[in-house]
C-alpha cells in the first residue's frame, strides 16, 4: 500500500484546516526569507562599505600595529607583498596605504583627525568610499602630490574651501613630532559627521617622506575580497604562508571590532526572532497532527486490525507532517518570489525615517531596505523547516502507533 | 443560560487542543514581554549613553558655535547664566572645549580638550562613573587628566603614563604642557572614546590663556525628571534673556533622537509577526473546535439558542484560553525580564565593543521593565485572538439549524 498517497489524500479530508496550517508555515516562510535575507544583504554591505572605508576584509599590517597603531610600527617591501597577493584567487584588488592619526590646522584652528596616505593609481571608486562620495573637487592626482581631500564637516570647522592651505602634524617613525603643508584638492561627504568631520586622504609618498619611511614602507596593505563570506577562510590560509611570515595578517572583525559586534548582536537577534516564529508555526502544526490523529483514533484502530504495524501508522502521519510542510512551502514560494523580487531590486526607501544615513557599528548605513537571499541560507531554512515540521509531528505520529486495536474500536 | 460555565466545560473537554493552544499563546506572550524589555532597555540605555554621559537634557552655546567651533565664541556672562538657571530649579554647569594634538612616547594623536567644572559636573551627568580604570578628576592634582578608552590604545598609554599637550592658546602662543593619565573612561560615543581628554576649566584655561570668565558650553539636566523636555526648554529660553542657542538634546542630535523613537516602532512590528503566527494557531485550533461541534450547535439552535448567544459562547471560549495564557504568559515573561534587568544578557562573548549611530551600547544588555512592555503585549494578544475566532464564530452563528444537525 502506498502510504504517501494515503497521507496526501488524508491531508485533504479537511480542506480549510490543512489550508490555515499550510499558510502559517507559509507566513513563515516569508518572515523567514525576509530576516535572513535582510540580514544578508545589510551584513553584506556593512562589511564591504566597512572594507572601503580604509582597512579591506582582509588587512596585512606590522606586527601589534592592530592593538596600538603607531608610526614606528610599519611593513616593507610593501610592493612586494602586493605582487604576492594578486596571486590569491580570492583578492579582487589591495592597496598600499599609511593610516595615521593628525592635527589638522589652518589659519583660524586646529583639529584632531586621522588620515589615510593613499596612492591614487591603486585606489577607485569601488574600493574607496570616500572616491564615490567625493562632492567637490578631485581625487588626488599623484602619489607625491601636495594636496588633501577632506571630509566636509572637517573642512567647514576648520574654515578651508578648495585651494586653501592646510597643516598636517604626526608623528614620525622615530617618534618625533613634524608637521607638513597640503592644500585642499577636493571635499567628501559619506553623509555621516563622524566620519566627515575627521577624515582626510593624504598623498602616499608625500606622507612617506614627512615620516621618514622608503618609497615601499607602509602601515597597512588593504585587501578587497570579490566575496566577504571568504575573509575568514582566506586569513587563516594567508597566515600560514611564508610569504606573509613577518606580517600581522588581520580579517575585518579584527580591525572593526565596532561593526563585528554589531553584526554578531544583530544577528544572533535576528535569529532568535525566527526561532520564535518558528516555534510558533510548529506548536499550529503539533495542534492540526494531534488533533487529526486523536479524532482518527478508531481508524487507526481499523487500519491495525487489517494488519498494518505500530510503524507504518507512525510513518503515515509523519508523511502527513511532511507532506503539510511541503504544501506550506509550496504556497510560501507562490507568495515570497513577487516580495522577494520586489525586495531585492527595489527595496523600501527608509530615509523618512532616518535622514540621510547614520552610522552603525562606525560603519555608514544606506537607508534603503533591501533582502538578498545567500544559496547556503536557502539550505539552512528548507532544513529548518522540515526539521520543524517533522518534530512537530512526531509526538501525534507516536500517539497514532501506539493506539491499541480493540480499545479504539470501543470507541465511538 | 450559565455562559461561563458552558464555555469553561467546552474548553476543558478538549484539554490536549487547548493545552496546546494555551502553551503557545502564553509562549508567544511572554517573549514578546522579554522582547519589549529589552528594547525598552536598549532605549533607556542609550539614552542614558547620550544624555546622563554626555549632552544632558538642554546645553546653551553661542549662535554659530556648534558649525564653527572657534575658542573665541564664549558665553561670556556663563558663571551668572548658570547661577539663575540654578535658582529656577535645573541643574548646570559650564564645559569649556580646545582642540589640540596630544602625544605619547610613541604616538600621536588629535583631541579635544574638554574643561569640566568639578563641582557641578557630576550633577548634570554621570560620567565621573563612568571610569573603566583610575579615578576621575581631583582638583590637587591638576595635571592628571581623565582619556578615552580608544584613545588609550591609539596613543598605547595606560594609567600614570604622561601625555604632551601641543595647542594654540587665545593669544595665538604655543600651549604645551605635560599630562598624566589619571583615569580611563568606557565607551560612551564614538567621538568621546577616540578623541577625548577631560580636565579641570580650570586647568584648561590655564594652559591656553582663557579669561576667567565664560564657557563655551552650558549643560543643563532638569531636576524634575517628569517634566516635559520642550517645555523645559522654553523655560530655558526665557531666562537666558540673550542671543544664545538654546537647544534641547533631541534637537542636538536628531538621528539618534529619531531611531530611539522609531525602535519602539520596531518592536510593535515584531510583535504583530508573532502575533500573526499564534493568530493561526487560535484560528485553527478554534475552528476544529466549532466544526466538530457543529452538530451540537445545530441542536443547540433548534432549542432556541440565538446567534448572538452562540457568538458570545465562542468569544467565551476563547477568552478563557487567553485569559489563562496571558496570565502564565505574564508571570513567565516579567520573571524573565526582571532577572534580565538585575543581571542583563552578557553579549561580551559576541561582542567586545558596539557603536550605533555614534552611541556606544553596553555590551551587558539589560533589559526595562516597564508598564507599557508588560501590558501591550497582553493587550495585543486579545485582540488577534478576537479577530482570530471572528470567522469560526460567524460561521455557526450564521448556520442554518437543520442543515447543521445534518452536517456529518
Amino acid at each position: 500500500m502506498n502510504l504517501n498517497t494515503l497521507a496526501w489524500r488524508n491531508l485533504w479530508r479537511h480542506k480549510r484546516r490543512t489550508l490555515i496550517t499550510a499558510s502559517s508555515i507559509a507566513f513563515g516562510v516569508l518572515l523567514a526569507v525576509t530576516f535572513t535575507g535582510a540580514g544578508d544583504y545589510f551584513y553584506t554591505r556593512m562589511i564591504d562599505a566597512g572594507a572601503n572605508m580604509g582597512m579591506g576584509h582582509i588587512t596585512l599590517a606590522a606586527p601589534d600595529f592592530n592593538r596600538a597603531p603607531s608610526s614606528k610600527k610599519y611593513l616593507q617591501q610593501s610592493a612586494q607583498l602586493q605582487q604576492q597577493l594578486t596571486q590569491l584567487s580570492d583578492v579582487k584588488s589591495s592597496m598600499a596605504r599609511i593610516q595615521g592619526q593628525a592635527m589638522f590646522a589652518s589659519a583660524h584652528k586646529s583639529i584632531g583627525g586621522m588620515f589615510f596616505a593613499v596612492d591614487p593609481e591603486q585606489e577607485n571608486a569601488d574600493n574607496n568610499l570616500f572616491i564615490k562620495a567625493m562632492v567637490e573637487g578631485n581625487m588626488l592626482a599623484t602619489a607625491s602630490d601636495k594636496t588633501v581631500v577632506l571630509g566636509v564637516d572637517l573642512a567647514r570647522k576648520l574654515k578651508l574651501t578648495m585651494g586653501k592651505k592646510v597643516v598636517y602634524t604626526t608623528t614620525d617613525k622615530h617618534g618625533d613630532i613634524v608637521s607638513a603643508i597640503a592644500r585642499v584638492g577636493g571635499l567628501f561627504q559619506t553623509g555621516s559627521n563622524e566620519i566627515d568631520g575627521a577624515v582626510a586622504l593624504l598623498p602616499l609618498h608625500s606622507v612617506q617622506k614627512v615620516l621618514g619611511y622608503q618609497q615601499d614602507e607602509v602601515s597597512v596593505i588593504a585587501v578587497i575580497l570579490h566575496d566577504q563570506r571568504h575573509s575568514h577562510q582566506l586569513r587563516d590560509e594567508m597566515q600560514m604562508m611564508n610569504s606573509f611570515a613577518h606580517t600581522e595578517v588581520l580579517n575585518w572583525q579584527q580591525t572593526q571590532p565596532d561593526l563585528a559586534g554589531m553584526i554578531a548582536v544583530d544577528k544572533s537577534s535576528n535569529y532568535i526572532s525566527q526561532l520564535l516564529i518558528a516555534l510558533l508555526v510548529a506548536a499550529g502544526i503539533l495542534n492540526t497532527m494531534l488533533m487529526s490523529v486523536l479524532e482518527r483514533q478508531r481508524e487507526f484502530g481499523v487500519m491495525m486490525a487489517v494488519g498494518l504495524s505500530p510503524q507504518s501508522l507512525f510513518l503515515l502521519v509523519m508523511l502527513e507532517s511532511f507532506w503539510l510542510a511541503v504544501l506550506g512551502l509550496i504556497i510560501g514560494t507562490i507568495v515570497t518570489i513577487p516580495w522577494y523580487l520586489f525586495m531585492s531590486q527595489t527595496g523600501i526607501d527608509m530615509s523618512a525615517a532616518y535622514g540621510d544615513g547614520f552610522s552603525f557599528g562606525g560603519v555608514l548605513l544606506d537607508t534603503v531596505f533591501k533582502i538578498r537571499l545567500f544559496e547556503e541560507s536557502i539550505l539552512a531554512i528548507l532544513i529548518g523547516l522540515f526539521t520543524l515540521a517533522l518534530c512537530a509531528g512526531a509526538y501525534p505520529a507516536w500517539r497514532a502507533g501506539r493506539v491499541p486495536p480493540v480499545d479504539s474500536l470501543k470507541t465511538i | 443560560m450559565n455562559f461561563a460555565k458552558l464555555a469553561a466545560r467546552n474548553v476543558y473537554r478538549n484539554s490536549h487542543r487547548s493545552l496546546v493552544t494555551v502553551a503557545a499563546m502564553a509562549f508567544a506572550c511572554a517573549m514578546m514581554i522579554v522582547f519589549s524589555s529589552l528594547m525598552e532597555g536598549i532605549i533607556a540605555g542609550s539614552e542614558r549613553n547620550v544624555v546622563a554621559m554626555n549632552t544632558g537634557d538642554i546645553q546653551i552655546h553661542q549662535q554659530t558655535y556648534r558649525d564653527d567651533p572657534d575658542i573665541y565664541k564664549m558665553i561670556e556672562t556663563s558663571t551668572q547664566l548658570s547661577e539663575t538657571i540654578r535658582q529656577a530649579g535645573f541643574f548646570a554647569a559650564e564645559r569649556l572645549f580646545t582642540f589640540g594634538l596630544m602625544a605619547s612616547d610613541d604616538s600621536s594623536s588629535g583631541v579635544q580638550l574638554r574643561g569640566v567644572d568639578l563641582l557641578y559636573e557630576s550633577t548634570v551627568t554621570e560620567i565621573n562613573q563612568n571610569l573603566l580604570q583610575g579615578d576621575w578628576l581631583d582638583n590637587n592634582d591638576a595635571h592628571g587628566v581623565v582619556i578615552g578608552k580608544k584613545l588609550a590604545r591609539l596613543l598605547d598609554v595606560s594609567l600614570g603614563d604622561e601625555l604632551i599637550f601641543v595647542g594654540q592658546t587665545a593669544d595665538g602662543y604655543m600651549a604645551n604642557d605635560s599630562f598624566r593619565v589619571r583615569g580611563i573612561l568606557k565607551s560612551i560615543a564614538t567621538d568621546i572614546d577616540s578623541a577625548s581628554v577631560f580636565m579641570s576649566n580650570g586647568m584648561l584655561r590655564e594652559l591656553i590663556s582663557l579669561p576667567e570668565q565664560g564657557a563655551h558650553q552650558l549643560v543643563i539636566m532638569r531636576a524634575d525628571r517628569k517634566q516635559d523636555l520642550a517645555e523645559a526648554t522654553e523655560k530655558i529660553r526665557t531666562l537666558v534673556k540673550q542671543d544664545l542657542e538654546v537647544m534641547s538634546w533631541r534637537q542636538l542630535m536628531p538621528v539618534i533622537s529619531r531611531f530611539l523613537e522609531t525602535a519602539q516602532v520596531q518592536t510593535l512590528i515584531m510583535l504583530l509577526f508573532t502575533y500573526i503566527a499564534v493568530a493561526s494557531v487560535v484560528l485553527n485550533a478554534m475552528l476544529m473546535s466549532v466544526f466538530e461541534r457543529i452538530h451540537e450547535f445545530g441542536i443547540m439552535k433548534a432549542m432556541g439558542v440565538s446567534p448572538w448567544q452562540i457568538i458570545r459562547l465562542v468569544y467565551a471560549e476563547t477568552l478563557i484560553q487567553t485569559v489563562v495564557a496571558s496570565i502564565v504568559g505574564l508571570i513567565l515573561g516579567i520573571s524573565l525580564s526582571w532577572y534580565l534587568q538585575q543581571y542583563g544578557l552578557d553579549m561580551t562573548s559576541l561582542a567586545d565593543g558596539m557603536t550605533f549611530a555614534g552611541i556606544a551600547l553596553d555590551p551587558v544588555w539589560h533589559a526595562e521593565l516597564s508598564v507599557n512592555s508588560s501590558l501591550v503585549p497582553i493587550g495585543f494578544l486579545f485582540v488577534m485572538a478576537a479577530i482570530a475566532v471572528l470567522y469560526p464564530a460567524a460561521k455557526v452563528a450564521l448556520m442554518q439549524p437543520l442543515e447543521a444537525i445534518h452536517h456529518q
